[in-house]
This record gives structure tokens, C-alpha cells and sequence, in this order.
């Protein structure tokens, strides 16, 4: 049986294809002609047209789309992580030495823990796993943002100016990923559906308020730290790299 | 498996059925817009389940699956489509309970707690092996798991119920206690199962109570824990606010 199977396999297509069937294969060939592909009831694997033709049917997930939100919304949520806690470490330096800057930091942090909420709203809802690195990352951060918060005002805007512009980049990167995936989806007449229009709007906002924070830090001299291109380039090297292993781990 | 069994079981194969033998690793985003990917096909389910309603007579054997093949109307042969032979069938049940722990369960009181949720969940899917009838059987099966190579995917299966169960139990924590959550979880669960299948009390009560003192366990060792971390971190503070109050420039 497998001789001849492998046999006729192998002799390829000059044989008519009747012949290279095996008998399993020609009854589950005509089993599949008859329509009895049943699929579990509660799980199909096409979406199904929708009932009312006014809205578009939706665009299945393909499995490398999943993959890249399972971990941009990681990533996400670590980055915000790592925010509240550099601004909940600097704060207490920063406005013992500044009072002024008190609003502005109280603003700033307000903003990150709205983030940080957010995705932690979206990452239990959509079951994805949190970062393994997330005690790391935690002490890291805490580390970075009172490091940076007692080498004063200026040290400490540009390590917010570093950050935000890593994660502005990194947000940018994904509002054009999914605005492409939206795009595609209506050129094929489907829609990317409501989660993920949800999600496109959120990542913009909170986009726009990270390089707010950023023109703010700017203007509160971060460009006058002492060795600012040493902050700047370290800093940024790192959130990178942060980035990179949390996509992964 | 050596690469010439491969190979064997690759030619064997019918070439319309040669797409099914590949497995393609799954994600773990949960969509709530799309329909999800059924995990098996069905030719694969229906030889599967069928060989499950002779495991409780034949065993996790192979002669299980050739039964469940031909019941299902297909030749003896397509138990090629199972490369892994019987760890596919012990698969087959541990996934489609998992899957299926939603439908078994419902919570009407809404004030359960997430602990007593989690305890109901095991009883659920320790009590699902036996209205399979699969529990006289579970010890060849938890053998058949234990050799080396089925090891990573009986361990990523076991980490997938755990982590089934604190979802339908309705937990969102996503710290760092997502993983301790789902690592003592597992434990509990594999201890329990492996007590049920010694269990010979009247309706598994042995195996509840056991389940009982290993929750009780961990909800006095996580205490612990917490309180421990807790009392540190606030030592910690304290310390930090002592030496601001003093003029240190920290």
C-alpha cells in the first residue's frame, strides 16, 4: 500500500490525476463535493455574510494581524507602565525643587495613568498576556524616573523629551499599520470592525497627547540638560531595546 | 519523532489530506468582532471524538482511534492523520473540554468571588472527565503526556486551562501576577486530577475535599506572600519620606 502509494505520488503529473488519488483521499474528495464541511457551530472559519445589507461584512483577522497586536498592545501597555512610574519616581524630586511645575506634572501623570488604563482594560479583554519583563521593567523605570528626577528640572524633561519621542515614533509606526489594515479591508468592501476602529481612535489620541507631553518638556528646557546628548542617546537606546524584548517576551 | 517517520507519515498521507498533518501555531488575541478559527478540522474531529466513546472499553490506545476512524465512516489508514498517534487522542479531550468549560458553567449570582468561581471551574472540568467515562482511563493517559516528547504541549495545555479558567472566572489582573495566578492554578489543577484517578469515594468527594485543603493552601501562602511584599514596600517608602523630611536631596 505505501509503496504504491509513494510510488504514484512521486511519478507525478504526466499520470491522469485519477490514478494519483488514493482511495481515502477520492472518498473524502467526493465527501467534500457533497457541502459536508460542517465546522464547529461555534466557531466558523469565514465570517458570514451579514444579515443586513447596509453594513459591510467583516474582515477576518488573519493570524499574522493577531500576532501584531498581541504585541503592539504589549508593548503598549509596558510602555504606559513604565510612564506612570517614571513620572510617580520624579515627581516628588522635581516638585520639592520646582513647585511651578507641580500642575504640569500632576497633568502629565494624570494623562499616562488614563493610558495605563486603557490597556489594561484592552489587554485583559482581548486575553493577551502581559510582559513577562514586567517587574523588571518596573523596577527600571522607577530607577530612571528618580535618577533622572534628582539631577533636576532640566535632566528630568530630557528624559520625558527621550521617551516620547521612542513611543511617538512607536505609536506612529502602529496608527499607520492599522489604518493600512482598514484601508485594504474597505478596498476589499469589508470593515475592520468596531474593536479595531476603537483602537485605531484611542492609539491616535494617546499618540497625540505623548508628543504634547513632549513639546512641553521641550519647552522647560530639556534641550539644557548637562550632557544631553549622553541622556538623550542612552535613554532612547533603551526604551528600544525595552521595546524590542517586549514584543517577544 | 525521527525524520524518516516523518517522512513515512507525510507520503502515507492521502495528498488532499496532506494540508491537515501541518500546525499552524495560534495567537492568542481574542477577537470579539471575528469568529474564531475552530482548532480542529473535521475530518480530524469527527475520527477524534468518535475514537473517544471506545477509550472508556480499548484504552488511549491505537485501537481506539482505528475503532473512531471507522465508526466516523473513514478507512483504517486515517490514523496517519494523527502523527503523534494516542497523544493526539489525549489532546483531542483535553482540548474540547477546555473549549467546552464555558458552555458547562453558568454564574447567576453575580456576588460569587473570583476564588469561589475558580474552585466551581476545576470541580467542573475534574467532573467533565468523568461524565466522559474517560477517568477509569486517565492514568494511561497521564502516562502517555509524561513521555518527553508530548511534555511541552501537555504543559501548554494544562498553562491554556488555567488560563481559561481565570477568564471565565472573570479575573482582569494583568501584572505581574498574571503568571503566578496561572502557575498556581495549573499545579492545583494537575494535583487534583491525578488524585481523582485514585479517587474512590462516592461522587469524587475525596477529590473535592483534597481540591479544598490545596486552595486553602494557597490562599494562606499568598497571604503570606503579599502581606510580606506589602510591609517591605511600606518600610521602603517610610525610609524614603524619613530622609526627604531631613533634607536629603532624594
Amino acid at each position: 500500500m505505501s509503496l504504491r502509494t509513494t510510488h504514484s505520488i512521486l511519478s507525478g503529473p504526466s499520470l491522469p490525476l485519477k490514478s494519483r488519488l488514493t482511495p481515502l483521499a477520492f472518498q473524502l474528495q467526493s465527501r467534500n463535493r457533497n457541502g459536508t464541511t460542517r465546522t464547529l457551530a461555534s466557531a466558523t472559519p469565514t465570517p458570514q455574510p451579514d444579515p443586513q445589507p447596509a453594513s459591510p461584512p467583516l474582515q477576518s483577522l488573519t493570524n499574522a494581524q493577531k500576532k501584531y497586536l498581541e504585541s503592539a498592545l504589549r508593548v503598549n501597555h509596558a510602555g504606559e507602565l513604565a510612564a506612570t512610574l517614571i513620572y510617580t519616581s520624579q515627581i516628588p524630586p522635581i516638585v520639592k525643587a520646582h513647585p511651578h511645575l507641580r500642575p504640569l506634572m500632576k497633568h502629565m501623570y494624570d494623562q499616562e495613568a488614563g493610558h495605563f488604563k486603557t490597556f489594561n482594560h484592552l489587554l485583559a479583554k482581548h486575553r493577551i498576556r502581559p510582559t513577562a519583563m514586567y517587574p523588571i521593567w518596573y523596577a527600571a523605570s522607577t530607577l530612571l524616573g528618580w535618577g533622572t528626577g534628582v539631577m533636576g528640572r532640566e535632566a528630568a524633561m530630557a528624559c520625558t523629551e527621550a521617551v516620547e519621542t521612542e513611543i511617538g515614533d512607536h505609536y506612529n509606526s502602529q496608527v499607520k499599520e492599522l489604518l493600512r489594515w482598514d484601508d485594504e479591508a474597505k478596498a476589499r468592501g469589508e470593515t475592520l470592525g468596531e474593536d479595531l476602529q476603537a483602537l485605531i481612535k484611542d492609539v491616535r489620541r494617546i499618540r497625540d497627547e505623548e508628543l504634547d507631553h513632549l513639546d512641553h518638556a521641550v519647552g522647560e528646557d530639556a534641550k539644557m540638560a548637562r550632557p544631553y546628548e549622553v541622556l538623550n542617546g542612552v535613554i532612547r537606546a533603551g526604551c528600544r531595546g525595552a521595546i524590542w524584548v517586549t514584543e517577544r517576551v | 519523532m525521527s525524520s524518516t517517520t516523518a517522512l513515512r507519515t507525510l507520503l502515507r498521507t492521502p495528498a488532499s489530506l496532506r494540508l491537515l498533518l501541518l500546525q499552524t501555531p495560534r495567537s492568542t488575541y481574542h477577537s470579539y468582532d471575528h469568529a474564531e478559527q475552530p482548532v480542529y478540522r473535521e475530518a480530524e474531529r469527527t475520527i477524534l471524538s468518535s475514537a473517544l466513546a471506545h477509550v472508556p472499553i480499548h484504552g488511549f490506545t491505537q485501537e481506539a482511534l482505528t475503532l473512531g476512524a471507522k465508526d466516523a465512516g473513514y478507512l483504517d489508514i486515517s490514523s496517519n492523520l494523527f502523527p503523534k498517534g494516542t497523544f493526539d487522542l489525549v489532546k483531542y479531550h483535553l482540548v474540547s473540554q477546555r473549549l467546552g468549560l464555558k458552555d458547562r458553567i453558568q454564574f447567576p449570582d453575580e456576588n460569587f468571588g473570583v476564588g469561589r468561581k475558580v474552585r466551581n471551574l476545576i470541580l467542573e472540568r475534574l467532573r467533565a472527565n468523568v461524565d466522559t467515562g474517560i477517568v477509569t482511563r486517565w492514568q494511561e493517559a497521564l502516562a502517555i503526556m509524561s513521555l518527553a516528547e508530548n511534555i511541552p504541549a501537555s504543559l501548554r495545555e494544562l498553562g491554556a486551562l488555567a488560563d481559561e479558567m481565570w477568564f471565565l472566572a472573570g479575573d482582569t489582573a494583568v501584572d505581574a501576577s498574571w503568571y503566578t495566578k496561572r502557575a498556581s492554578l495549573s499545579g492545583i489543577y494537575a494535583a487534583a486530577e491525578i488524585y481523582q484517578t485514585t479517587d474512590q469515594s462516592t461522587e469524587y468527594r475525596d477529590t473535592e475535599q483534597f481540591l479544598d485543603r490545596r486552595l486553602e493552601e494557597l490562599r494562606t501562602v499568598g497571604g503570606a506572600v503579599s502581606g510580606t511584599l506589602g510591609w517591605a514596600g511600606f518600610q521602603a517608602g517610610a525610609m524614603v519620606n524619613l530622609l526627604r523630611s531631613k533634607g536629603v536631596m532624594i
